[in-house]
């Protein structure tokens, strides 16, 4: 922008509030307040639950951060507000820009002045033996072929001036990118909750925070369908439809009635060979009053369902209640008996059981849990994954409300190279599960540890198998022998009822202290010998087979160690009984975010101009050129000048290559 | 005048060679690859080869260069090919083992960035030409390399897994190559028209710093592995919202590094105004308005990729703006040299302060690009570190 017209734009003096709307301090402070409202807005992780702040930053700054709205900072008021800000100041710059920026674009400046001419950035002077018109037609050919529009001004005395302008399209540059701003701007209001906002504020929204079936939401929590904008999710089972959607709101979330329906007929995981999904798509059917069949589509991540003004999205999956059928396995009976129960995810069950009366709440199916390798697994099997199977989620409740959180795995894993059934259990959300391994037998099965937990319980058997096993020797007396069977008998019993610990405990409390090592050494070595007899009868009913001496397999004693060391945490498991997932049938059920997103297409039709703008506003140069003529008695007097809008290092060479060709 | 007529002749043929070539090129990729690709992609690479043929036109050595990493990436995929199409083969020939498997070639683009690092600087400090031009073709060769490793890359991710393939700019690994590879040509570009290498070695040390990060990357994460893409990355949205976004890291760092230079210059000035350095380095104007370039061409293409990134995201996750951390930061970023391009127009600031504010630009420019995601979460899913 010329000097001239900078002075002109300031004799015109404007209000002073208008001034500072339009001026480029106001500008820079807002684009420098949206930047540190952003990085906050990063950095502290917002709409996170209060409880958690709390703890983070302490009660009192607590206080402040949440009534500067920094836990939601980009629907803070004062967020708006600088929004609107920037979208004034640019709006008033821009109009202020127009009028002298268009005069600029417009006018050659055909009748500057020779003297003018001679104080631009670039001149030179010289004579040519041509006559003026011949020069005049030389010029204006050289400028027409270097892309310049020209004007040629014939002055009173007889001289020529022409002016050559090139590259306007530069000023457009400043108009593109400033107004895509203001576009934009109105794109993102015309998208953003002030609607509801303003609904919230005059008391007829009100957000539901209680999560109950949708016939019992508040009235005042749905939308209608004919809402402006909203973006929002819902999750479909499989089989199933729906025609609303859920908007998160503040503490709570709105119901949005939808102008049409969508089912969803089936939903797909696929995963790539190393355990990482692939993609995950719905099968969908649109339904609308307007259509004659309803539309039907996949839709995957990336492929959305575009109809009318709404998009449908695949975004997230879950459990959409899979069908169950349980074994519960008592830990406590003298037999191996296991009841069945039929349930499904989502669902709860009561339990009447010798230990009392338990709830039983289905929260999650898995199909696959795949984890990652151990880098010597990943060395041995070449994958950096595995597939642990279909799990469970689900928690026990006892009557006085405490509850425990299980997750049971359906199919024996390799850990260490043995196999085991793994059960996670847990008393709180908080804490990560602590695992039960139960050794998988010959038939990868759990059969051979119920019927040794049962035998291990069942007391009278247990005795008389240990009696069978070791009959009193002669020479040893009745009751000496009486005495080491009840031993026999308590060591079961406070193994099964309190683990190796158990013993310790005892030993520690009931023994003199000098003889603590001596005993636990005995004791020890007895309960290993009961409970080896227990197996070994066990082993016997399995007619597994012994070697010669009588001596059982390697695997056998391994299963044992790790029967014993599943039996010893048993009294840390919670309620005595197992949930073992016999078969299922899984049900998923997709997420989808549906939107309707009108301020979309203004929001991009702003980006083609910011980009275009930004384009002719660094790429193209705005150029002056005036060629000066003036007839000599020997042929013309020539002076060139010239002026680039942004002052460039090649600016001056081509200048100079510009009067050669005309002297040339 | 007869000389340069003939030269005029031979350069037009090379340039209707190039177009000829790129075009053949992007047509027999076309027909080998036609099932794989959907129409957005067959628009993209067809428009990728306009671009390229304008870029070879525009500047030359572009052609040279392109000529180079065909070849070889072409000479990886043959020998590849030779050993059963196997991605172990990287391992066992020798071609493939030591100069043009992805892994290889990337080794070396890093061997000699760290060399013509110190040699750019070794020619600052002895102000000889011969050292300089060793850099420059160090340079060269680097960027050459990494190019080829990312070609070589893309073939031998279909070779590991079909599923697998994509093009190489899906994690934190791969677009770091990227990342070296570009800015290193979009400085050489700069040397070459303002005929100063005196710059060479500050914009090389932020290629170092990226180097030694890849090596560890790679030594201690094996990040340099193939991995398939999730599927929010399964859009060839990425394969130019990418490549967008890293000329205006390229263009960001370059400025900031010749900021460096600005900074050092104007100090030397006030204070040891006899320095020799003053000498081997460009004028302060000369700077300046290469730092004024590279914003500009950096801001105009960080424009384009944070405007295709939302409409990306409009696709993937439902619209076209969510506060994302990495888009947040993105924004962070295009707010920043929109301020320092206001103060720079309509202000008129020149020297040091805009030096400082580009240098410091490279930091948000950092984060946005590395500290997001290692210190945020966010929906922006590749390469948590
Ligand atoms: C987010 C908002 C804005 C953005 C992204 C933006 C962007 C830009 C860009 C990229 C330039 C070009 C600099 C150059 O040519 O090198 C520019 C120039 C300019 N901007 Fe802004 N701008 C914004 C808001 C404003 C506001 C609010 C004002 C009013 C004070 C303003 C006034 C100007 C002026 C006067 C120029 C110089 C135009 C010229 O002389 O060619 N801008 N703007």
């Amino acid at each position: 922008m010329s000097k001239t017209t900078r002075t002109t734009q300031t004799a015109r003096k404007s209000p002073v509030w208008l001034e500072f709307l339009g001026s480029m301090n106001l500008a820079i402070t807002l684009l420098v307040m949206l930047s540190i409202a952003s990085v906050v807005g990063t950095v502290l992780q917002q709409n996170q639950a209060f409880q958690n702040y709390i703890l983070k930053f302490g009660p009192f700054w607590h206080q402040v951060y949440n009534s500067l709205g920094l836990y939601d900072v980009y629907s803070a008021g004062w967020f708006m507000l600088v929004l609107l800000f920037l979208l004034i100041s640019t709006g008033v710059c821009v109009t202020r820009h127009t009028p002298i920026f268009i005069k600029d674009m417009r006018q050659f400046s055909e009748t500057l002045s020779l003297n003018a001419l001679k104080h631009q950035p670039n001149h030179a002077s010289f004579s040519s033996t041509d006559n003026l018109h011949t020069s005049q037609q030389r010029a204006l050919t050289t400028l027409k072929h270097k892309g310049f529009r020209t004007r040629v001004h014939q002055r009173e005395d007889g001289s020529v001036t022409i002016a050559g302008l090139k590259g306007h399209w530069n000023r457009l540059g400043y108009f593109f990118t400033h107004i895509s701003i203001i576009v934009i701007c109105i794109g993102a209001l015309m998208d953003s909750n002030l609607y509801l906002k303003l609904n919230e504020w005059r008391g007829d929204l009100v957000p539901e925070t209680r999560s109950v079936p949708l016939n019992q939401v508040d009235k005042r929590a749905w939308l209608s369908s004919d809402n402006f904008s909203y973006r929002g999710t819902v999750n479909i089972t499989e089989g199933q439809n729906a025609d609303v959607l859920f908007l998160p709101y503040d503490e709570g979330y709105l119901v949005q009635q939808l102008p049409f329906r969508i089912e969803v007929k089936e939903f797909r995981l696929h995963y790539y060979d190393n355990g990482m999904p692939k993609s995950y798509e719905s099968d969908i059917l649109l339904f609308a009053d307007e259509l004659a069949e309803p539309i039907a589509k996949t839709i995957e991540v990336n492929h959305p369902l575009y109809y009318k003004n709404y998009a449908i999205y695949q975004s997230s999956f879950g459990d959409g209640g899979s069908l169950l059928n349980l074994k519960v396995h008592p830990l406590m009976a003298p037999i191996a008996n296991s009841s069945v129960i039929e349930s499904a995810v989502n669902r709860t069950e009561s339990l009447n059981t010798p230990a009392g009366k338990f709830r039983v709440e289905f929260s999650d199916f898995k199909l696959h849990n795949i984890v990652p390798n151990s880098d010597e697994e990943r060395e041995k099997t070449g994958h950096k994954m595995h597939n642990n199977g279909p799990s469970i989620l689900f928690k026990v409740r006892n009557e006085q409300g405490q509850a425990w959180e299980y997750e049971n795995y359906m199919i024996a894993n390799q850990q260490e190279g043995r196999w085991f059934f793994m059960s996670g259990v847990r008393n709180s959300m908080a804490e990560p599960f602590r695992y039960l391994f139960i050794p998988a037998d010959a038939n990868r099965s759990k059969t051979r540890f119920f019927e040794f937990l049962a035998l291990v319980n069942n007391a009278p058997l247990a005795e008389r198998i240990i009696r069978n096993a070791y009959p009193r020797p002669d020479g040893m007396e009745e009751k000496a022998y009486e005495t080491h069977i009840v031993l026999f008998k308590q060591l079961i019993t406070l193994f099964r009822q309190a683990g190796f610990d158990g013993i310790s405990q005892f030993i520690q409390t009931n023994v003199p202290e000098q003889e603590q090592a001596t005993v636990a050494e005995f004791y020890f070595s007895q309960l290993a010998n009961a409970m080896q007899t227990l197996y070994l009868h066990i082993l016997e009913q399995e007619n597994a087979i012994l070697d010669n001496e009588g001596n059982i397999s390697a695997e056998n004693q391994i299963w044992f160690e790790d029967a014993l060391t599943s039996i010893a945490s048993l009294h840390r498991y919670g309620p005595p009984m197992f949930f073992e997932l016999e078969t299922f049938k899984q049900i998923q059920s997709t997420g989808l975010q549906i939107t309707k997103s009108p301020g979309k297409d203004v929001v991009y039709f702003g980006s083609a101009l910011l980009i275009m703008g930004v384009f002719f506003m660094f790429y193209v140069r705005q150029r002056r050129v005036w060629i000066h003529l003036n007839t000599t008695g020997t042929g013309t007097d020539i002076t060139v000048a010239a002026k680039d809008n942004k002052k460039l290092p090649e600016t001056e060479a081509e200048f100079n290559q510009f009067v050669a060709k005309l002297k040339a | 005048m007869e000389n340069t007529n003939t030269q005029a002749i031979w350069q037009k043929s090379k340039n209707g060679l190039w177009a000829l070539i790129v075009l053949l090129g992007a047509f027999i990729g076309w027909q080998v690859y036609a099932d794989n690709m959907d129409g957005y992609e067959i628009a993209i690479l067809f428009g990728v080869a306009l671009g390229t043929i304008w870029l070879g036109w525009f500047w030359k050595s572009f052609q040279t260069l392109a000529y180079f990493v065909a070849t070889f990436s072409l000479l990886a995929i043959w020998i590849y090919q030779l050993n059963g199409n196997l991605y172990a083969a990287n391992e066992n020939a020798f071609f493939l083992k030591y100069l043009v498997s992805s892994q290889a070639a990337i080794m070396w683009m890093g061997v000699l960035v760290i060399f013509a690092t110190f040699t750019y600087f070794f020619g600052l400090f002895k102000q000889s030409e011969f050292v300089y031009k060793t850099s420059t073709f160090l340079a060269w060769t680097a960027a050459m390399f990494g190019f080829i490793g990312m070609m070589v890359r893309w073939y031998e991710s279909y070779l590991v897994n079909v599923d697998y393939g994509h093009i190489p700019v899906s994690s934190l690994y791969e677009v770091f190559i990227l990342f070296i590879v570009m800015t290193i040509l979009m400085y050489l570009y700069y040397e070459q028209k303002f005929k100063t290498r005196a710059m060479g070695g500050f914009v090389m040390l932020v290629m170092t710093a990226s180097v030694l990060f890849v090596m560890w990357y790679i030594f201690d994460r094996q990040a340099h592995e193939i991995q398939p893409l999730i599927p929010a990355l399964q859009s060839w949205w990425m394969k130019i919202h990418v490549p967008a976004n890293f000329v205006g890291y390229g263009g960001f760092s370059i400025a900031a590094m010749v900021g460096v230079a600005t900074l050092i210059r104007l100090s030397l000035e006030k204070r040891r105004p006899q320095s020799r350095l003053l000498n081997a380095l460009p004028s302060v104007n000369l700077m300046d308005d290469i730092m004024y370039r590279a914003i500009a061409i950096g801001f105009a293409f960080f424009t384009i990729a944070t405007v295709l990134g939302a409409m990306w995201a409009a696709e993937a996750w439902g619209g076209y703006w969510s506060w994302d951390p990495k888009e947040t930061w993105a924004l962070i970023v295009w707010l920043n040299y929109a301020a320092w391009l206001h103060v720079r127009m309509t202000k008129g600031w020149r020297g040091a302060p805009m030096a400082w504010w580009a240098f410091i630009g490279l930091f948000v420019t950092s984060f946005a690009f590395l500290g997001v995601n290692m210190f945020l979460s966010g929906l922006h899913s590749y390469g948590e570190l």
